[in-house]
């Protein structure tokens, strides 16, 4: 205490300001330097002009400090007024990069990862994560399942890997391993992370990367990092959008009279209720949304806290959609002990309500709806048809509400022993509830029986980890160390039940399931099921590097999985990557190159997503109408004993082995910079649940690897990007990445596994996608339709040539996933005007459209249902004629898409004279989705209908999906 | 620095014991063991191996297989919007059925998984049996379902699968071998089962019954795309044999009243041989009197949700095989079997709830009953308040409400053949009372085997084998002459093949046997209404393609039939 003293009273007694300013290389003012006294806790920012004024005496060390610029230190000489200039870094090599258990300077990095930091993201409404890097990593394909405000993405990190589900990478916030699991609800489950609060993501792309992760690693690796305090920077941040979203794009069913004409004309029964109605236009509206933010951050030498509260409100464009998210989150770092024992503690609560109308039904209901029904009667009440709901009857009358409830917390000491050797603890809680009651309200007119459907999902997810790592240099030699264990335990428990018949008495069913008047076993069966899963391992990496020029890394990881049997308990994952950074050399100091680094790398790592308890058989008693038998003529039934699953006690995890070469370079001083990567993934013993080869069976499918049979993902990876500032302060940046990806299947014994169930009437058997040896992963496999026949009927082209018509004609016809995919960004600043824009697209892959093989056939439209030209499209075409699967509905799905065009303005709070209590304003107008260049006529070529069978995926059905909107922001961002 | 370090490491083995685990998977939401009491494995063990038949019975599974296939039986795209189902029921009906048919999956689901279920029973029950008696004929009983289910798999598909242990994989056999092991493996146990346990359990009657019809259609089944069947004597006397020890038994009666043996109490009707015991609290489903009906039809005044839904209706070509039988005379009132009219309309059109009770059999021509506005709306009521009103039917729920539900014999494919009138309907088993929806909760048991099944049989087998038109006459009249109840159909008074077939049809129509009669009556490969296909491979259901690919890494072992 009297040692602080002392110093503080010396340090007082001597100090004098001095004042300067902050300049960038362009000698353009930098507002936002921490300028700091060593030795002082608190240092100050310059202002907007780049000027400081600051306590010092000659002889003190001043810092000064920006991210992304060469950190200045000074020592003071006289208080002459200084002028500062920062550097950037060259090629921001300092940047750290996440790479899991730890960072590492990207010059310094040997395997495929690329990170993106806040300033880069996609702009406007971000429900989840995985939008705000949509087309900004090489390798990394992002489909949004539908328009639908918080849908589910489908990501994939270098191609598909395997044929079924669980192919989505391995999530890491703040260094904790979510569960990919389903927390309740259709939504996506990762949407509980407020985007605003996050500073960076970082994927891990390569095996020798991912390898860390072992058994969760085959997916690729995506690490987001929260944003932290800095160190004396106290900020406040407010900032809030408002928009409005439409309907991209109608599917051009026919109008009223159109149709009049058109059901006539093929010879249909046309009925005629004299209306004119777009039953698309009844069910959609302009949709807005509001998002604020708050967040404050700041920090001492000893400790930086960030905290932040977060509202979003999305109205979907279906009426009745709606998404509404409150989020807080505290981020403290505290140090202790002489700056030896450091604590950083994460906490983040999120609530999310989401409110869904019927979609499909609802969807389809409008698509292929009489549009000479009249939507209202004279009074303004929605018209009651006998033979079909009104789908606005529909829509009062349905609700869907999921209410989530998300905490994550997780606080990590972490203590130096001695110099370069740390010790660290992470200790991880993850806890999250979900209510969600589906309710169809009675009604007198139209009758409909009241019903309630409540589900209970409850997820818990615990981690512990302990690692030591040890960084130390031999001369030119550096190593740095880890060796570490971890424990995570997973627990998912659902719960179901249901109530039938309330009375019409203007209550809703969720408020009063007591209401309800039937209770039986039949309809009313309940339902729940409870899952654990425990996830050990033991891991280690060792880098080396010499001269810092010739880089070395190699990790070991082993898993151990209560999914599998005791044999095969444990599974290990090495990788070895190592680096060369040519541009250090001395044959390279005249070259143009500032950076140029050759990386390879080979590792394998491991697929464990496969439900629980396979390994062991399970057979149940019940009393139910498909289990149980009267046997005596009594009226008390005896439970069946049936088995649930056969045992396959010697599952193992899909094993996926990658090789990666890559080069990383940067020219003219950093301006132009890029990365090639070439990558070959090989993944083996592929995890199945087949339908077994005798149908004989206790249970219709079981689970195996399949022994041979191999997946590869083979790539090429290609990103660029160009900075250009000159001296008035216009600046200009562009970029681009494009990703050529080939998949293929080999030696699968089965001649074809079938996919993507078809939805429609009578098409509830067939499937869309067949994944056989040779073709990629998303295949479709159908027949060729040919044309129309004689007698007005579906030709299909006959492959066998056996004169018949059969599934034996099914043929290979193109891939759900696109082999090319590319993206290309810019953006010009110029006086506190900006303005981003942010293109991306597909080629090469194709849409099965199965909205219009359900709904838009001449069979329907001649009974008077609605549907676009297309159905009528074949004269001779008879209209008893089926539309089954089949390439008539297969479709393009290339596009490229204008993601965002975003024009920002820096005001100066000095202008309206604001200065002493704001630092900075801005204020922004962003577009979304504002066009698409596409021959796909559905709502939107970006779209990926679940239709999984048997835990294969599907890829690239468009069933009744919510439609694309287009919006627009408006946005606020002041910070004091 | 020694002391941090070992500090350091005590901290982290406290961590490390902490989170160690040993993996063992932890279930808790199953018993793996079934959690039944142990008195009650013999239950639980047979149970599920019979309650895979309400499933196989439902409209859309075996019925459709059999009766849509037919002439008995024609399903148009109703009104544009209903029953289209992307033309399964068309293509079901044409034969122009492909290896995807969604029907044909689910029926080959439920046979294969009742076979697999029987095994699972008798690997369960047997070393019960050695000292329970219960388990004992429990296990016989398990045999006999897995030879029934065998013989339906032989019927449809023209194989069966064969495995003793659930563990090993299937032979697969076809033909003479096929007929061979479902015979031997119903004489195995014609002496363990039980007699008296009937209808809905496997009894020596339903034995003997099944063993009848196995060598009744052994000639199709051996080859079964032959251009004449063989016949062979041997199998004639056997069907002999078998129904005659059936009718000596003293066991069956026949019903004087015909639409009793489909009625919701008809558990304990004595013409019952074998049966699915339905129970609207377990496993009963009302979809066989649903299917046909009119949707404006709603025949429980408790229930207003509880309609019909025009589905399937007979072809004209099968009404005019009763026309041509009793000429001039109207059906109705010459064959017990062709209607039962329960609706007499008072003339105030004014009835109590009790009183209310539809008609059965074929109903054609304008329909009478219950009033409502829609689906789901209250009945409309008579001045009292209690009595509820009768009048003509109309298409209230369609989009149409003004046309009348008036059945005619004009029905096809075409846009004025497939309104939701068209086509003579059939309700043979009685619309549940306990049904709320139409289509749940049915009390009736389905018919596999009755007793004039066995004097039908036997009358063919005594032609086949002799031409004994006589033997044959005399058994078909006995069933004509016992439906004494309301009408009595005149004797026939000659006999012939031709003859037999057709009576078949007016004894079983819609009970699932159309398809194997007309297969062994050489009428498969005919030309009806929207039929005209003739291949003889279409005798044999394809092998569902999920199976076909399923088994594709086994080449050679699932060979997909002829023609598919």
């Amino acid at each position: 205490m009297l040692f602080f003293l002392t110093v503080f009273s010396v340090a007082s007694w001597a100090q004098t300001e001095v004042s300067g300013v902050v300049l960038d290389d362009a000698n353009g003012p930098l507002p936002g330097v921490n300028v700091l006294v060593k030795g002082n806790k608190k240092g100050i920012v310059t202002d907007l002009d780049g000027r400081f004024v600051i306590k010092a005496s000659v002889g003190d060390v001043i810092e000064f400090s920006y991210v992304g610029l060469e950190t200045q230190v000074i020592t003071l000489k006289n208080y002459t007024k200084l002028n500062i200039k920062l550097q950037a870094n060259a090629m921001q090599l300092e940047d750290l990069v996440v790479v899991g258990y730890g960072s590492k300077r990207k010059k310094d990095v040997t395997g495929a990862v690329t990170s993106v930091k806040s300033d880069a993201f996609n702009r406007g409404i971000v429900t989840s994560p995985e939008q705000l890097i949509q087309g900004k990593v090489s390798g990394v394909n992002i489909t949004s399942a539908s328009g639908e405000p918080g849908s589910n993405q489908t990501i994939s990190i270098r191609g598909q890997g395997g044929v079924r589900s669980g192919s989505t990478p391995l999530f890491v916030v703040d260094g904790f391993a979510l569960d990919n699991s389903s927390t309740g609800g259709a939504t996506n489950p990762l949407s509980f992370i407020n985007s605003d609060d996050i500073e960076s993501i970082d994927v891990l792309k390569d095996a020798s990367a991912t390898a860390i992760y072992g058994a969760r690693g085959a997916n690729g690796v995506i690490l987001i990092t929260t944003k932290r305090g800095k160190k004396g920077q106290s900020k406040v941040t407010y900032s809030t959008s408002l928009g409005t979203s439409s309907m991209a794009k109608e599917i051009p069913v026919y109008s009223a009279d159109a149709f009049r004409a058109k059901v006539i004309e093929i010879g249909g029964q046309l009925t005629d209720l004299g209306g004119s109605t777009n039953w698309q236009k009844e069910i959609t509206r302009t949709a807005f949304s509001q998002n604020h933010n708050l967040n404050i951050s700041g920090g001492t030498d000893n400790s930086t806290y960030f905290a932040s509260i977060g509202h979003q409100d999305q109205q979907g464009i279906l009426k009745n959609s709606e998404l509404k998210k409150l989020s807080g989150r505290i981020n403290l770092t505290q140090k202790l002990m002489n700056d030896r024992l450091k604590i950083d503690l994460n906490l983040n609560a999120t609530n999310t309500k989401s409110e869904r109308p019927a979609i499909e039904s609802l969807i389809g209901t409008a698509l292929s709806l009489n549009p000479t029904y009249p939507a209202y009667y004279e009074n303004g009440f929605p018209s009651i048809f006998a033979d079909v709901f009104n789908p606005l009857i529909r829509l009062d009358l349905y609700e869907d509400l999921t209410n989530t409830n998300r905490i994550i917390a997780n606080i990590s000491p972490s203590f130096e022993i001695i110099k370069g050797l740390d010790y660290k603890l992470n200790l991880g809680v993850d806890n999250s509830n979900s209510d969600r009651d589906i309710q169809n309200r009675p009604s007198t007119l139209p009758q409909q029986d009241g019903r309630l459907d409540s589900y209970y999902i409850s997820n818990k997810n615990n981690l512990i980890e302990n690692y030591i790592t040890y960084n130390f240099d031999l001369g030119k030699n550096n190593f740095s160390l880890l060796a570490g264990h971890s424990y995570q335990k997973t627990f998912v428990q659902y719960r179901h039940w249901s109530i039938d018949k309330f009375k019409d008495n203007g209550i809703d069913p969720k408020y009063n399931p007591g209401l309800g008047q039937e209770l039986d076993l039949i309809d009313n069966m309940p339902s729940g099921s409870a899952i654990k899963n425990e996830l050990q391992s033991f891991f280690g990496r060792v880098g080396y590097s010499f001269k810092d020029r010739y880089l070395l890394t190699a990790t070991l990881r082993r898993d151990g999985s209560s999914k599998f049997g005791s044999n095969n308990k444990y599974g290990n994952f090495p990788s070895f990557a190592a680096g060369w950074r040519i541009s250090e050399e001395e044959f390279m100091k005249a070259s143009p190159f500032s950076n140029l680094k050759l990386r390879a790398g080979w590792g394998r790592t491991g697929n464990q997503e496969i439900p629980s308890k396979i390994t062991q058989a399970s057979s149940t008693t019940s009393v139910t109408g498909s289990t149980s038998y009267p046997l005596y003529p009594t009226d008390i039934f005896s439970g069946g004993t049936t088995y649930a699953r056969l045992a396959n006690p010697d599952i193992q995890w899909e094993v996926s082995t990658q090789t990666n070469v890559g080069l990383d370079f940067g020219l003219f001083n950093g301006a132009l910079s890029g990365t090639v990567d070439y990558f070959n993934k090989v993944s083996d013993n592929i995890l199945l649940e087949v339908v077994p080869s005798d149908p004989i069976q206790a249970a219709s499918t079981y689970w195996t690897n399949v022994k041979d049979m191999t997946i590869t993902n083979k790539g090429l990876e290609l990103a660029l990007a160009y900075e250009y500032k000159n001296e008035n302060g216009i600046s200009f940046g562009l970029g681009g990445n494009v990703s050529f990806i080939d998949n293929k299947i080999e030696n699968s014994p089965f001649t074809v596994l079938t996919t993507g169930s078809a939805s429609g009437s009578g098409l509830s058997s067939a499937t869309i996608n067949g994944y056989v040896n040779g073709q990629p992963i998303g295949t479709f496999y159908m027949k060729e339709f040919t044309g129309i026949n004689a007698q007005g009927m579906s030709m299909f082209r006959d492959v066998n040539g056996d004169g018949l018509d059969t599934d034996a004609d099914r043929v290979v016809a193109g891939s759900a996933l696109p082999d090319k995919l590319y993206s290309f960004y810019g953006n010009i600043a110029y006086k506190g005007f900006d303005l981003n824009f942010n293109f991306n697209g597909v080629s090469g892959n194709k849409i099965y459209d199965n909205t219009a093989n359900s709904n838009f056939y001449k069979a329907r439209l001649a009974k008077s249902l609605n549907t676009t030209a297309a159905a009528a499209q074949y004269p001779t075409e008879s209209i008893t004629n089926p539309a089954s699967i089949s390439t008539r509905y297969l479709k393009n799905g290339a596009f490229l898409r204008l993601n965002n065009l975003s024009l920002g303005y820096n005001l100066n709070p000095k202008k309206i004279g604001l200065e002493n209590w704001v630092s900075t304003m801005r204020f922004s107008l962003t577009g979304q989705n504002l066009f698409v260049i596409t021959d796909y006529d559905g709502y939107d070529p970006e779209v990926n209908t679940d239709r999984t069978v048997d835990g294969i995926t599907s890829y690239g059905i468009d069933y009744l999906s919510y439609p694309k909107a287009r919006t627009f922001l408006f946005g606020f961002n002041v910070s004091f | 620095m020694k002391n941090k370090f070992i500090l350091v490491l005590t901290i982290l083995t406290t961590f490390m014991q902490f989170g160690c685990s040993n993996l063992e998977e932890e279930v808790l939401d199953e018993s793996l063991t079934g959690g039944a009491a142990l008195d009650a494995v013999a239950d639980g063990s047979i149970s599920p191996a019979y309650a895979v038949l309400p499933t196989l019975f439902l409209h859309t599974s075996y019925f459709t297989l059999q009766e849509i296939s037919t002439d008995e039986a024609i399903l148009p795209y109703r009104g544009g919007t209903d029953w289209g189902d992307n033309g399964i029921f068309i293509d079901m009906h044409r034969h122009t059925y492909t290896s995807s048919h969604i029907r044909i999956k689910d029926t080959w689901g439920s046979i294969t998984q009742g076979i697999s279920r029987s095994v699972t029973a008798i690997n369960a029950l047997a070393p019960l049996a050695e000292t329970n008696p219960t388990a004992k004929i429990y296990l016989a009983e398990a045999k006999g379902l897995r030879a029934y289910y065998s013989m339906l798999s032989l019927d449809l598909f023209g194989l069966i699968f064969v495995k003793e242990n659930p563990a090993e994989v299937s032979t697969i056999l076809r033909g003479n071998d096929a007929v061979e092991y479902i015979k031997n493996e119903f004489l195995a146990i014609e002496n363990e089962v039980s007699k008296t346990v009937g209808p809905g359990r496997m009894t020596q009657g339903a034995v003997w019954g099944l063993l009848a019809r196995l060598h009744l259609n052994a000639a199709a089944y051996r080859e079964p795309y032959a251009t004449t069947l063989d016949f062979k004597t041997e199998d004639m006397d056997k069907v002999i044999l078998y129904t005659d020890k059936i009718i000596a038994s003293g066991q069956y009666n026949l019903s004087s009243e015909y639409f009793e043996i489909f009625d919701d109490e008809n558990h304990t009707n004595k013409e019952l041989i074998f049966a699915v015991d339905q129970r609207a609290e377990l496993n009963g489903h009302n979809r066989l009197a649903y299917f046909s009906l009119s949707g404006d039809m709603f025949p429980n005044p408790a229930f207003p949700k509880a309609n019909g839904t025009d589905g399937p209706a007979i072809t004209p070509d099968f009404y005019q095989t009763w026309v041509a039988a009793y000429g001039a005379k109207d059906p109705a009132v010459s064959d017990p079997r062709f209607f039962k009219e329960n609706l007499k309309i008072p003339s105030d059109s004014c009835i109590a709830a009790k009183d209310f009770e539809v008609n059965r059999g074929i109903l054609r021509g304008q329909q009478y009953g219950l009033l409502t506005t829609a689906n789901g709306q209250p009945f409309a009521r008579c001045a009292d308040g209690v009595g509820y009103k009768i009048g003509k039917l109309k298409n209230i729920t369609r989009s149409d409400k003004t046309k009348l539900v008036n059945h005619t014999e004009f029905i096809d494919f075409t846009a004025a053949g497939s309104g939701y009138s068209n086509g003579y309907r059939v309700l043979k088993y009685e619309f549940s009372k306990k049904s709320d929806s139409g289509r749940n909760k049915g009390d009736a048991d389905i018919v596999i085997m009755r007793l004039a099944d066995i004097y039908l049989m036997r009358a063919e087998a005594k032609l086949r084998k002799s031409n004994d038109v006589a033997g044959a006459l005399a058994d078909v009249n006995f069933v004509r002459a016992s439906r004494t109840a309301r009408i009595v159909s005149p004797a026939l008074t000659s006999m012939s093949l031709e003859i037999l077939y057709r009576e078949r049809g007016f004894e079983f129509y819609w009970e699932t046997l159309r398809r194997t009669d007309m297969i062994r009556f050489g009428k498969y490969e005919g030309t009806w209404t929207e039929k005209t296909d003739s291949n003889v491979q279409k005798r044999l259901f394809p092998i569902p393609q999920s199976a076909i690919d399923g088994a594709s890494d086994k080449p050679g072992y699932l060979v997909q039939n002829a023609g598919y």
